[in-house]
Formats: structure tokens, C-alpha cells, sequence
């Protein structure tokens, strides 16, 4: 296509394009040449890759609504709740809050709706226990006897002195106060318990929440003057799921709007906003399909990352389309506009891309794991945003009939001017930018860190509102939980310690902040005085254990249906928990209590174990562990984004000068959010790091025409002048797109995504005033140098941020914690060797079962001794012992294990040559005797042998109830069998409980599991079964070991290979 | 007279053994009465039977073109004091049907074992190995060969010896008290595999002091450093290998000339000291062995001081095929008496395969091959094994002598290529 030129060309000056705009000859017009001519491949390349990067797009949903998504599994608050909920119960419930219009709960008519309600409330799915006024398990003393019944017998037919009598046992008792019903008796609740089987948990608390909607609709149908309102666990998890997919479904379409107007306005091309969106949709799907590959399912908060990944998209797709508009102007090639447009921005771009990308990847320090996954997907959206933009659109641009607009925009015009009287004000603006920023900071003391999970919610949330409703009528949300460890079984009912958790279940009553506590002591002392005729002055607790043990175990004897004790008591009867609720707190008030109590029990209970836990604790600490967390996160971030632009820009004075205008945004947006707002939540911690990536973009677009300018022999004036002229128009076109996506986002529902839309919106905002007042007047002030500067290619650039994004992906992608991933997994690999350090020496007997896939057996017998080396850059030594078959009866090995990359030493003994014969140990590979266990299975593996990558936390796969590290390892050296290893080691006791071994090309083949640990000196694990089955063949080998003896007095003379011979027997 | 001396001896080493014996148990502090009460036994060992099929007529009367063998080992062992102290005793008898010879019956074990920190000390009789290389074993002097069982110099038949044993932080040292000399055993006239003039035992000789009861010493180092196995050792005492005069009967008949009737064994006393190392680099196995020898008598007769060595490369392939490995064998070994070398390997490239399987079964071949390029002669030699249910191994192995006819010593076995099947039962 030759396209004639010149036509309808005006002068360049005349139009605001600076000249040689996007003629450059070095390696960005280059490489912009290079894919404009071969853009037809670009365009199936990018298809390509939008098929691959949607190829697992399907594991992202459905949406995972458990609130405990913010808990990483690593989080050692949540893993103190996870060992609670093992130890009692994991409560998910329903609370159903019952309030007659009358005013008055205790009537007949009101009691007996109560009751049928309990029954029916019964029939709905995975209930475990119902409880309310009516079956209130009430005890008292008939004679000699203890009787235990519920409140109310029959509530079919309540007579009145039947009320009345309820009424004063309920408001008498003091763990129904604030809780079952309030003082006033005017409102009650029907609790509903319930165990999720978790086999589909993105169904199960909706099918619940419906059905129990259902049932209140019938009952609000037949008893109009009772009203029902609805909250509790269930309920929330449902809200989470409901309102993850509600933000999807009401967001997204905002979001295309938004986007289509301001890139319309922006662009007045139809196919330039068509162009935009395939790029945004492009990213979009590149940024959910890595949660894909990565197999990690959608929440509430990654569900708007795709959004996310739009807004940013639009910024760079802009920048070109603005750019090849600019050409227009100049030229009638269509090629000539794509090449120009992407050889001006190529490397601002490629720039701005990466770094974006690395402020979202620092979210993988979150504690958070929704942050992490929101931080990847983002991150992995910004680079296919960049992949795209600098691909795609180019092609498209030359492709698709664009129209050509040969009148400039009038926009420079309007930016030169704005430059001018920038750089005419700047010593003001210096002063008075300083002086607003310092006021603004100062508004950081303000914030509080607030996170109240049901305040995650606003008020347009029916769930809230209830919730709300439940505490300022009932009782107190927020559930604090004190398991109290007795030191022995049965110890919970030793009178001591029966006395103390009173004495400390009546000091959390004394607390203002406490509603109501629930203590299995005040049922002791009640059972205590039933027995004694229900004679009050034996309300206390039992004088002996006897006692105490056997009115439970009666109590226990009578109670009704799906009751028990298991969820007050552990089933050891070792620890019992203390439950109480606070209303209209704080969480840094929640926090002081939890203090408070702390100190009690410190004081007052020293020789007993306490630790507070609870969902709600797990959130009160939480922001306080992600800001900690973050902080790494944010500063590595900064140094990295820093470098980049130095690199990008080549000169570190301007690189220095930039971490004014791209950290200065973020603190003014905080300071601005305290005055304004105060409380924030664990969104606010990830802020920081996310907005960075995002404000650098508009520095680094302007200090790269600066520095071009600059280096071209202008001075800092004209430098800034260009800078505005050619770039400013497309910063503030994409700032308003950023500003106003973000904006979308802040309407969220959910105070995280609202929280951190709105933040990041905010800080958006303040960078672009900062970039255009206060960066120039920096630079005018601290750029003084006479001399030009270097030129500087771009293809540098390209390739140092390649690096930097190909190890933020690898550091992504395996989604990082505070450490990372590699980190994570050597720490893991050495406590696990730092566990088993000092055993000293120890001897076992070994049984090797071979069998094939048609299950034939045979069997291998050794004794085997290990002496362990303390010292580093060494191994242990060990020395086997053939038993069976009896052929090789007395053949034994010898190892000295080393660190790799040097292979382990080996001595064979052959008994029947009384010959010790060094042999090879560089056989890795080989099947030991014929089984499925490989020499490198068996021999020395120390922990230097190979690298480590943490990839997730999951329940132990051979150890029920266990949680496990999943390691991956890497061998270092190239003679392994295996290309890696995937260990799942258990997190109490860091055994080794399963290992899936890859072969080579990659391809699983062994599986080891072992089983039946066995603790011995007090410390040291060691496996009873060592099975491994391949996967590839069906046979499998059984290890069998047993006779282990510790310290049975081996030295290291006994591993000496002259000596094998007395140790062949 | 000599019998007279034999006995002093024979009184002299026992009070040394029964001293050292009880020196022992009262330093290791056992009295009597445990050791009446092992900690630990066992009982184990193996028996078999083998038939050997020659494929050639016999060259010398009396061989026969098969034979039928069956032999028993069974080994009693006990231990003390937590394995410190053992005792092990290994009889083994064979039973040979086409040589009478070859019946017969030794003592491979019988000794105490004592081991305190880094000393280590052996009463009784005992086998000793040393050296690296596969074929030749040109440093291993302890023991004399059992040439009845095997050609391939790895039986041996029980030694009596006091060892002591130290370890040091540089390695360990042995030395040995060898009271008793072993003679060589050889084949009878009904067997095959035996040198053309019987060797007539009774009219054998020992040069250092005529009688066996005389003592030899040894003294071995051992180290390691890194991937090397250094072994330094010495030996003074009567030679395990014997030279050969020849019984020359000289008829009474008038004009006869003199007949070589058989050869004696002759033992002379030597002075040896070896050096035998391996390097381990990965898969590769170097090896070498070296001795220097005074004293011997060479196959002339003349008593010459001399060099030996052997060296060599073993590589292993590992899985060639599915788990086997292959492993590779090529030594070179050196003798600079040449043609008057009292051994077979004067100057012979040994190329060797070894394949196992590794199979449940533990299958496995070994093919090795001697060949001496300057007079040559080969020997091949495949040996294949495996077993058979649970401790039962079946063995086949094939030797062929190749074009042995100018080879003083091989020639006699040239014709005696042979196939052996064996069964044996381990317990």
C-alpha cells in the first residue's frame, strides 16, 4: 500500500507536535518498525495468547465466600483458631432474632410460636443443634434428684403461670441475659447450629440462608406482629458470596461506561473506543486467566480485579491512540501513525507497565491472601495490557478504518500554557505544595485501623442492617474466645481450676464492654447447688473433682437432642472455653480488652494456658500484621521502582528527584482519608505498594520527555515545557480514566474494595496535580546542570525490565508471603533438619515389601544404623545391613553423606569376599534392590542438596487433621531422577507426611507416603511405613520400619569403612 | 628333629593365642560366665552342588569330561557386650566326585572379634582382603588361595592370625601376626583345571625354616582422602605363591634320560610391600595396584626381585535399560618377570562387562576376558546368576581358553574349557 504523503501536511510547530515527535532512529523506532510491518503476526499472536491465558479461566469460579479468605493459612492467629475449631466446634450459625410487636416475649402465643419455630427450624439443611427460649435446658433440684428439662415443656400449651415462670428463670439465669433475651424481655433469638460439610462451600451457606428465608417468610406470613430478622455466620458467608457477585454484576457494566465515555471524548474515534476495548478485555482476561493457572478461585475481592486490570489498561492504549491521533495530523500513513505513536512511547510504556505490575506483585506480602491474589492478577492484567498495547494496537491501528482527524487537538495549546505559568509560579507553588502536604500529612495520625467484618459491609446491605440491629436491641456481636488450658486430662474438673475460670468468668461480667459470657462454671455451680437441694449458699463450685465430674457427666445423661458438651469442653476435658460478647466496640477497643484479660489471667491464673482467639480476633489483629507485613512489601516495591525509572530515564539524579512526586500522592491520600474518613481497613495497608506502580506512570511519561528534552541541549524550563506539551494532554486524559474507573470501584459495597478503590482513586488524583505543580518546580530547582545529558536508548530499558518482570512473575506466581516463596520453603526445609538435630545416632530395622501391579510380594530385610554430623558442609553417615534374602545376607553399605553438588561417599561390603569396595554413588537414579525406592530416595539428603519453593498450605494428605506445608525441591544436582519434588510437611511437628516425586520430563511418578510417626527421646519423628507406589507402573514398595533405638552408643569409628566388615555381622 | 621344633611351635603359638585370648577378656572386663550367654546368634551359611561339563576330551589321563561337586558352609556366630566382642566360626567342606583332591575340607573362620573405641583386634582364623583391581590381585597376601574352588584367585582358605587394629585420625593401621603358613591346595590328577605334571604336595618346600609353623607379619595402612582409597602395605614372611621344581627321576635303565615326574611347590621368603588406590570421580572407578617383591623364585627358577602392577578404569552405565546397569571394565596388568612370571598376568588387557539387572531377582551377568597380546592367550569368562525363590541362587558360568598352546601355564588348561551350573542355598 503506498499512501501518497505530504497531502493535507501542515507545519509541525503549527500543530503543538514537537519535531522529530516519533522519528527516532534507534532501537524504539526499530522495534516499532519491526512490528508495524509484521503486525498480521501480532494480531495472531495476541490471539494466541488470549486463548492460552483463558485456557483454565474456568477455575476462578464459582466465588469463594468464606469470610476466613483474609486469613492466610500461615497467619498464626488463624491457625490458632483453626486448632480451637478442632478442639470444640466450628461454629457456623444462624441467629434468628424473634420480636413481637407487643413488646413482650413471655406469652403464651409468643412462646408457643418460639417453640414450633425450633422444631421446624430443625429440618433445615446440615443442622446440628437449634437453641432457644423453650428448650433451654433448666435444672433444678426434686428431692434428692436433679431434674433437667427445657424451659418450656410443651409449647403447644402454655398456660400463663407456665409463662410467668419462665420468665423468672430466664431473666434470673445470667447466661440468657443479653444473649437469649434482653433485660427488658422484649426480644429474643432462635440460634441455629450448624456443620458444613465444606464439600461445596460456595453453596452451602446460600442453600442454607434460603431456606431459612424461606421458613421466616412463612412464619412473618402467618404472624404478621412478630418481626424476624436474620443474622450469624451463615448469613455472612452468604452476604460475602452474594455481594462478591452483586459488585461483579453491578460494577462491570458502570465501568465499560465510564471507560467508553472518557476514551470517546478523549479519542472522537469509534474505532479508536473499539480498539480500547479489545485491549481492556484482552487484559482483563489475561489478569483472571492467571488466577486460572494459578488455581485459585475467585472472592470477594479478586472478583473486581478484572476491573482493575481494565482501568490501567485504558492508560497505556490511550497514551498510543493520543500519539497516533498527533501523527494524523502530519501524515496520511496509516503505518506511519502506529510506527510514530509506538516508537514515542514504547519505552515510557514498557516502563510504566512494569512498574505497575511490581506495585501489585508487592502485594504478595500481604498477610491477606485475597491481596496477593488481587496483586498477580492485576500485575499479570498490567503486562498483557503492555503486550497488547504495544502489539495489538499498533496493528489494529494500521487495520482497522480509522478515520483521520487532520485538525489538532487544541488540548497543547492548553498545556503550554499550563506550562508556562507553572514554570513562572514555581517558587510559590515549592512553598505553598510543601506547606499543603504537611498539613495533609499530618491527617495520617488520624486513621484507625478498623476491621469489623461486618462493617465490611455498608448499611445498603440488608445483612448489616440486621446485624446492627441484633446489638443494639440483644446482645453483642463480637465473640472473643479464652480457651483455657487445664496442663492435664481431666483437669477441667479440678476445683482450683473450676474456681479460677469462675473467678474469671465473673471479672469479664464486671467489664462494661461485656454483655454476656458464656462459662461451663456457672452450669457447675447451678448443677452444685441442685444437688444440694437447690440450696442457694451451694451456688459455688463443687469442693472436689469427684464432684464436679459427676454432675456433668449426669447433666450430660439428660440433656436433650444434639446436645452436649463438646462445644464448651475439649474431649480430653482438659480445656474449657470462655465465650463472651462486647457490643458497640472498637476493634482497637476489642484489642484493649483482649488485653485486659490477658493480664488477668497472667496475674491470676499463671499456671494455666490461655490464648484469645476467635474470628473476630483473627480481624483485630489483622491490619496490625498486614501493615508490618507490607511495610517489606512497600519498600522493596519503592527500590525497585526506583531502579526501574533510573534505568529508564538513565540518570539517578532524576530518578532521586522522582521518588518525590510518586511517594508524596500516597501519604497526602492518607492524610486527606484521615481528616475525612479516620477509620480504614487491611485494604489500606496494600494501598501504598498499588498506587505506586500506578503514580510512577504519570512520572515517569513526564520525566521521560524531560530527560529527552533535557539531552537534546534545552534547558530545565523549555525541558518542561515539551514535557507538558507532548505528554501532558494523554496524562490527564488517563489520570481522569484511572480517577474514574477507581471511581466506580469505591462504590463497592464491600469496605475493602471500597476502602481501597477509594484510597487509590484519591492518591491517583493528588499525583497528577503533583506531577504537574510541584515535579516541574522541582525540577527547575534541582536540575541545574549545564551539561547535556547522555542519549539513552530504550532497548536497555526493555531489557532490564524484562528481567525485573520475568522475576516479579516467578516471584508471583507462587504467590509470596512476607517471604518469599523460595525463602519460605528453605525455612520450612530447615527447621524440619533443625528438628531432627542432636538425635545423636540411632538404629532401625528395616522391611522392604515389593510389590507388582498384580500384587505379587517379595521382601527385603536390613538393619540399618545413622550417625548424625553435626558439622555443616557435611552429611550423616549411615551403614546398612542386608538380612534378606539370605544371599546377600551381611552385604552392607556405608554412606557418607555430603552436600551437593559432591556426591555422597559409599563403601559396599561383599561378605563373601571380605572385600570393601568403594563404589560410585553418582547412581541416583537406580532403583535400590529392585524397589521403587531410588538410591537418591534413600541416601543423604541435606538440606543444601537442593532449592525450595513454598507453593501453599493444605490439610496433610496421610495426616487427618493436620495442616501441611506444600514444598516444592528442586534438586541441585543435574544427576537427579527428578525434576522436582513436592513435600507436604506437617506444620506441628514438620514431618515429612507425603512426597510426589516428578520424573524428569516433568511427569509425576512416585508417590511416598509415610505414616505411623513415632515420637522418641521426646523429639524426633520417625516413620513406621515408608509406602511409595509408581504411578507409571502400579508397582509399589512398602518400607517398613521398626526397632528404632536412639543413642545406642555408635561413634564415628563404627563408620569407618575398614570397619564395615564387624558391622556386616 | 622337625617334627620335635613343629611341636614347640605349635605349643608356642597356642600359649600366644590363649594368652592374647584372655589378655582380651579381661580387658573388655567379660567374665567367663557371659560368655557362656551370647547376646546374640545366629546360624547361617549356604550349601550347593554344581556340575562342571568340559566341552574337550581331556589332555591328561586320569580328568574326566565331567564332574558332580556339592559343598556345605555354615557359619556360627555369637556375640558379646553389645556386639564388641563376636565370635565366628565358618567350616566349609566339599565333596568332589572326579577329584579326589578337590574333596576336602578347611576352616575359612574361626576367631574372636574385639572392638573398644578405636581398637580392633582379631584372634583365630581368619580372611583378609586387600586391593582394588578386579582381575589381578596383586597386593592380597593374607590368605592363601583356594585354587580348588575357583580360578579366580577370590577363595581363600582360613588364616591364623592375631590382628590389631588402630584407627587414626590419618586412617588405620593394622598389623598382623600370621603364626601358621598355609599351603597352596591343587587339584588332584582326576581334576581338570590343573597343570600338566601333577603337583606333588608331599614333596613340598618351605624355604624359611623348612616347616609351616613360621611366622609372617604384616602391616597394612589404610586412608582415605576425598574421592581416593589409598592402601599402603607390607609383608614379610613365606611367599602364598609357590614356584614349581620339577621331580626328576632318573632311571635306572640305562640311556633313559631324566623324567619330570611332577613339580614341587616351593615357598620362598619374601619381603613385599604393595601400594593399592582407587579413585572415585562420579560414575568411574580408577584403579591401581603395585607391588614390589624380593625373595620370590621365578618360573626359571632364579630368585629375582620384582615389579608388578595392575591399574585400570571401571565405568558404570547406569540404566541402559530400564533399571541395569552396565558396568565396564578395562585393567591392564604387568608383571617384569614377563614369561617367568609365577602368575598368568604378565602382561594381559582385561576388558570386562558386568550387567545387573537389578531385578527382584538380582540377576546378573559378568563377562571378563584376559587377553595377552604378546603370547596370545585369552581367557573368557561369562558368569551369569540369578535367583530363585528366596535365598536359592542359580548360577551358570562358562570359561574358554583361547589358543593357549604356546603359554607355559596356560597351555595345560587349554583343552579345559568347561560350562558350570550351581545351585546354592543360602540360610
Amino acid at each position: 500500500m503506498t499512501a501518497p504523503t505530504g497531502r493535507g501536511a501542515t507545519d509541525p510547530n503549527a500543530t503543538g507536535l514537537p519535531e522529530g515527535y516519533g522519528q527516532g532512529s534507534g532501537a524504539s523506532a526499530r522495534i516499532a518498525d519491526f512490528i508495524v510491518r509484521t503486525r498480521w503476526l501480532w494480531v495472531i499472536a495476541a490471539l494466541a495468547m488470549v486463548v492460552v491465558s483463558a485456557a483454565r479461566i474456568d477455575q476462578v469460579v464459582p466465588i469463594d465466600p468464606d469470610a476466613r479468605i483474609f486469613f492466610a493459612p500461615e497467619n498464626p492467629d488463624r491457625q490458632r483458631l483453626d486448632q480451637f475449631e478442632a478442639m470444640f466446634s466450628k461454629d457456623d450459625n444462624l441467629v434468628i432474632l424473634v420480636e413481637p410487636d407487643d413488646g413482650d416475649v413471655f406469652t403464651p402465643e409468643t412462646l408457643a410460636y418460639i417453640g414450633e419455630f425450633t422444631e421446624e427450624a430443625w429440618l433445615l439443611p446440615f443442622v446440628r443443634r437449634v437453641n432457644s427460649l423453650t428448650n433451654f435446658q433448666h435444672t433444678y433440684a426434686k428431692g434428692d434428684e436433679m431434674i433437667v428439662r427445657d424451659l418450656i415443656v410443651d409449647p403447644t400449651s402454655v398456660t400463663e403461670a407456665d409463662v410467668e415462670a419462665a420468665r423468672a428463670i430466664a431473666l434470673d439465669r445470667i447466661e440468657l441475659r443479653n444473649s437469649m433475651i434482653d433485660p427488658g424481655s422484649t426480644i429474643t433469638q432462635v440460634q441455629i447450629l450448624f456443620t458444613l460439610p465444606g464439600k461445596n462451600p460456595e453453596a452451602e451457606a446460600p442453600l442454607i440462608y434460603e431456606e431459612a428465608r424461606a421458613l421466616m417468610a412463612k412464619y412473618e406470613a402467618a404472624h404478621p406482629e412478630i418481626d424476624l430478622r436474620i443474622t450469624g455466620s451463615v448469613a455472612m458467608n452468604n452476604q460475602f458470596a452474594v455481594s462478591g457477585q452483586g459488585d461483579a454484576t453491578t460494577l462491570t457494566p458502570a465501568m465499560f461506561v465510564v471507560i467508553l465515555i472518557i476514551v470517546g471524548l478523549a479519542l472522537m474515534s469509534f474505532f479508536g473506543v473499539l480498539s480500547v476495548l479489545i485491549i481492556i478485555i484482552f487484559s482483563a482476561i489475561a489478569g483472571v486467566g492467571s488466577l486460572g493457572w494459578m488455581g485459585v478461585q475467585l472472592n470477594s475481592v479478586t472478583v473486581l480485579g478484572p476491573l482493575y486490570v481494565m482501568t490501567l489498561a485504558v492508560a497505556s492504549a490511550v497514551h498510543i491512540l493520543v500519539s497516533a491521533r498527533q501523527v494524523m495530523v502530519v501524515s496520511d500513513d496509516r503505518k506511519e501513525w502506529a510506527r510514530r505513536a509506538l516508537t514515542e512511547h514504547i519505552g515510557a510504556i514498557v516502563v510504566a507497565c512494569v512498574t505497575t505490575a511490581v506495585g501489585f506483585f508487592s502485594l504478595n506480602f500481604s498477610i491477606s491472601p485475597p491481596f496477593r491474589e488481587l496483586g498477580n492478577m492485576t500485575g499479570f492484567g498490567v503486562l498483557a495490557a503492555m503486550f497488547y498495547t504495544l502489539t495489538l494496537l499498533p496493528a489494529l491501528i494500521v487495520i482497522l478504518p480509522f478515520r483521520r482527524q487532520p485538525q489538532t487537538a487544541r488540548t497543547s495549546v492548553m498545556m503550554g500554557r499550563l506550562a508556562d505559568s507553572v514554570i513562572r509560579k514555581r517558587t510559590p507553588l515549592l512553598w505553598g505544595g510543601m506547606v499543603v502536604v504537611l498539613a495533609c500529612v499530618t491527617g495520617i495520625s488520624q486513621l484507625k485501623l478498623e476491621d469489623n467484618f461486618v462493617e465490611y459491609f455498608d448499611e445498603s446491605y440488608e445483612f448489616r442492617r440486621d446485624t446492627d440491629y441484633a446489638e443494639e436491641r440483644l446482645t453483642g456481636l463480637y465473640l472473643l474466645e479464652f480457651p483455657i488450658d487445664s496442663g492435664q486430662d481431666q483437669g477441667i474438673n479440678d476445683p482450683k481450676y473450676l474456681q479460677t475460670v469462675s473467678n474469671f468468668t465473673d471479672w469479664l461480667r464486671d467489664q462494661p464492654e461485656i454483655v454476656n459470657v458464656r462459662s461451663l462454671t456457672d452450669t457447675v455451680k447451678r448443677l452444685n447447688m441442685n444437688m444440694h437441694g437447690d440450696d442457694p449458699s451451694y451456688m459455688r463450685i463443687p469442693e472436689n473433682a469427684d464432684e464436679a465430674s459427676q454432675y456433668l457427666f449426669l447433666y450430660e445423661l439428660s440433656i436433650g437432642y444434639g446436645m452436649d458438651l463438646t462445644d464448651q469442653i475439649d474431649v480430653g476435658r482438659q480445656v474449657m472455653r470462655i465465650s463472651f460478647n462486647m457490643r458497640d466496640v472498637t476493634t482497637a477497643e476489642m484489642r484493649v480488652i483482649t488485653e485486659r484479660a490477658k493480664g488477668w489471667l497472667a496475674d491470676n491464673a499463671p499456671e494455666y494456658t490461655a490464648a484469645p482467639t476467635g474470628m473476630v480476633h483473627v480481624f483485630n489483629l489483622i491490619s496490625y500484621r498486614d501493615t508490618r507485613a507490607m511495610l517489606t512489601g512497600t519498600a522493596i516495591a519503592l527500590v525497585l521502582i526506583s531502579a526501574i525509572i533510573m534505568l529508564a530515564l538513565r540518570d539517578v539524579r532524576i530518578g532521586l528527584i522522582s521518588l518525590i512526586p510518586n511517594l508524596l500522592p500516597a501519604a497526602v491520600g492518607f492524610g486527606l482519608w484521615g481528616y475525612l474518613v479516620g477509620n480504614v481497613t487491611l485494604a489500606i495497608a496494600v494501598v501504598l505498594a498499588a498506587t505506586l506502580g500506578i503514580v510512577v506512570d504519570d512520572t515517569v511519561h513526564f520525566l521521560s520527555k524531560y530527560a529527552k528534552a533535557r539531552r537534546e541541549g534545552q534547558t530545565a524550563e523549555d525541558a518542561v515545557r515539551y514535557a507538558f506539551k507532548t505528554v501532558g494532554m494523554a496524562l490527564t486524559v488517563t489520570t481522569m480514566g484511572l480517577v474514574a474507573g477507581f471511581g466506580v470501584l469505591a462504590q463497592s459495597g464491600f469496605a475493602v474494595n471500597g476502602d481501597l478503590a477509594k484510597l487509590t482513586a484519591l492518591t491517583i488524583t493528588i499525583a497528577l496535580v503533583a506531577d504537574f505543580l510541584l515535579l516541574p518546580a522541582l525540577l527547575i530547582a534541582l536540575d541545574k546542570r549545564k551539561d547535556v545529558m547522555p542519549l539513552s536508548s530504550p532497548a536497555p530499558v526493555v531489557v532490564a525490565a524484562g528481567m525485573i518482570v520475568a522475576g516479579g512473575i516467578l516471584f508471583a506466581a507462587f504467590g509470596a508471603s512476607a517471604q518469599t516463596p523460595a525463602e519460605k520453603g528453605l525455612a520450612i526445609s530447615i527447621e524440619a533438619d533443625k528438628r531432627d538435630l542432636g538425635y545423636g545416632d540411632f538404629e532401625v530395622e528395616g522391611r522392604m515389601l515389593l510389590r507388582n501391579k498384580q500384587g505379587q510380594e517379595s521382601g527385603r530385610e536390613f538393619r540399618s544404623m545413622t550417625l548424625e554430623r553435626p558439622e555443616d558442609g557435611v552429611g550423616d553417615m549411615s551403614i546398612l545391613v542386608f538380612e534378606k534374602p539370605r544371599d546377600v545376607r551381611g552385604t552392607a553399605l556405608l554412606t557418607h553423606a555430603n552436600v551437593e553438588p559432591a556426591d555422597d561417599d559409599q563403601w559396599l561390603y561383599l561378605p563373601a569376599v571380605k572385600r570393601v569396595k568403594r563404589i560410585s554413588s553418582s547412581n541416583r537414579t537406580g532403583k535400590f534392590v529392585s524397589s521403587e525406592f531410588s538410591f537418591e530416595d534413600l541416601g543423604g539428603q541435606e538440606v543444601n542438596d537442593y532449592t525450595y519453593e513454598w507453593l501453599r498450605d493444605e490439610a496433610c494428605p496421610t495426616m487427618p487433621g493436620a495442616q501441611c506445608f506444600v514444598v516444592s525441591r528442586a534438586p541441585k544436582n543435574a544427576k537427579s531422577g527428578y525434576s522436582k519434588t513436592i513435600s507436604w510437611i506437617d506444620q506441628d511437628e514438620y514431618r515429612l507426611t507425603q512426597a510426589e516425586f516428578y520424573n524428569r520430563r516433568g511427569d509425576l511418578e512416585k508417590i511416598l507416603k509415610l505414616t505411623d510417626y513415632q515420637q522418641y527421646l521426646g523429639q524426633y519423628w520417625r516413620p513406621g511405613l515408608m509406602s511409595m507406589e509408581n504411578q507409571q507402573t502400579g508397582k509399589s514398595t512398602d518400607l517398613i520400619w521398626s526397632n528404632y533405638k536412639f543413642r545406642s552408643g555408635l561413634s564415628d569409628g563404627d563408620f569407618d569403612s575398614q570397619r564395615l566388615s564387624k558391622a556386616s555381622r | 628333629m622337625t617334627q620335635h621344633r613343629s611341636c614347640d611351635r605349635l605349643a608356642f603359638v597356642v600359649t600366644v593365642f590363649a594368652l592374647a585370648l584372655a589378655a582380651m577378656l579381661v580387658a573388655s572386663g567379660v567374665r567367663a560366665q557371659s560368655m557362656l550367654n551370647p547376646e546374640y546368634t545366629e546360624f547361617y551359611g549356604k550349601a550347593g552342588g554344581e556340575v562342571n561339563l568340559f566341552f574337550e576330551e581331556p589332555r591328561f589321563a586320569g580328568q574326566d569330561n565331567h564332574s558332580l561337586s556339592a559343598f556345605i558352609e555354615p557359619t556360627f556366630y555369637a556375640e558379646w557386650a553389645d556386639g564388641d566382642i563376636s565370635a565366628t566360626f565358618t567350616p566349609f567342606a566339599r565333596i568332589d566326585t572326579a577329584d579326589s583332591e578337590r574333596t576336602h575340607f578347611d576352616i575359612r573362620e574361626a576367631k574372636l572379634d574385639f572392638v573398644a573405641d578405636e581398637w580392633e583386634v582379631t584372634v583365630g582364623l581368619d580372611t583378609v582382603f586387600w586391593g582394588k583391581t578386579e582381575a589381578a590381585h596383586l597386593v592380597d597376601i593374607i590368605n592363601q588361595t583356594d585354587t580348588l574352588e575357583d580360578l579366580d584367585d577370590e577363595d581363600n582358605l582360613g588364616q591364623p592370625m592375631i590382628r590389631v587394629g588402630r584407627q587414626f585420625d590419618f586412617g588405620t593401621v593394622q598389623a598382623f601376626y600370621l603364626p601358621y603358613f598355609r599351603k597352596r591346595a591343587f587339584p588332584g590328577t582326576g581334576g581338570r583345571l590343573r597343570a600338566g605334571q601333577p603337583i606333588v604336595e608331599s614333596a613340598e618346600r618351605i624355604d624359611v625354616k623348612g616347616e609351616r609353623f613360621v611366622p609372617s607379619f604384616a602391616l597394612r595402612y589404610d586412608c582415605v582422602f576425598g574421592g581416593a582409597d589409598i592402601g599402603l602395605s607390607g609383608f614379610y614372611g613365606v611367599s602364598r605363591d609357590p614356584g614349581f621344581d620339577p621331580i626328576i627321576v632318573q632311571s635306572s635303565l640305562p640311556g633313559a634320560q631324566p623324567q619330570i615326574i611332577g613339580l614341587a611347590p616351593v615357598y620362598d621368603g619374601i619381603t613385599q610391600i604393595g601400594f593399592d588406590g582407587q579413585f572415585t570421580d562420579d560414575a568411574t572407578l580408577y584403579k591401581a595396584e603395585a607391588i614390589f617383591r624380593t625373595g620370590q623364585t621365578n618360573l626359571n627358577g632364579n630368585e629375582r626381585d620384582y615389579v608388578a602392577a595392575s591399574g585400570g578404569i571401571e565405568h558404570t552405565l547406569y540404566q541402559v535399560f530400564d533399571n541395569a546397569d552396565l558396568g565396564l571394565i578395562a585393567e591392564y596388568a604387568w608383571d617384569s618377570r614377563g614369561r617367568d612370571a609365577t602368575s598368568t598376568f604378565n602382561n594381559d588387557v582385561i576388558l570386562g562387562a558386568r550387567l545387573a539387572l537389578n531385578d527382584e531377582a538380582d540377576t546378573s551377568f559378568l563377562l571378563t576376558s584376559a587377553i595377552d597380546h604378546r603370547d596370545e592367550v585369552a581367557t573368557v569368562r561369562l558368569e551369569a546368576q540369578t535367583r530363585v525363590g528366596d535365598g536359592l541362587i542359580a548360577e551358570i558360568e562358562g570359561t574358554l581358553f583361547v589358543n593357549g598352546k604356546d603359554d607355559l601355564l596356560a597351555s595345560d588348561l587349554q583343552d579345559d574349557s568347561f560350562v558350570r551350573f550351581k545351585l546354592t542355598y543360602f540360610w
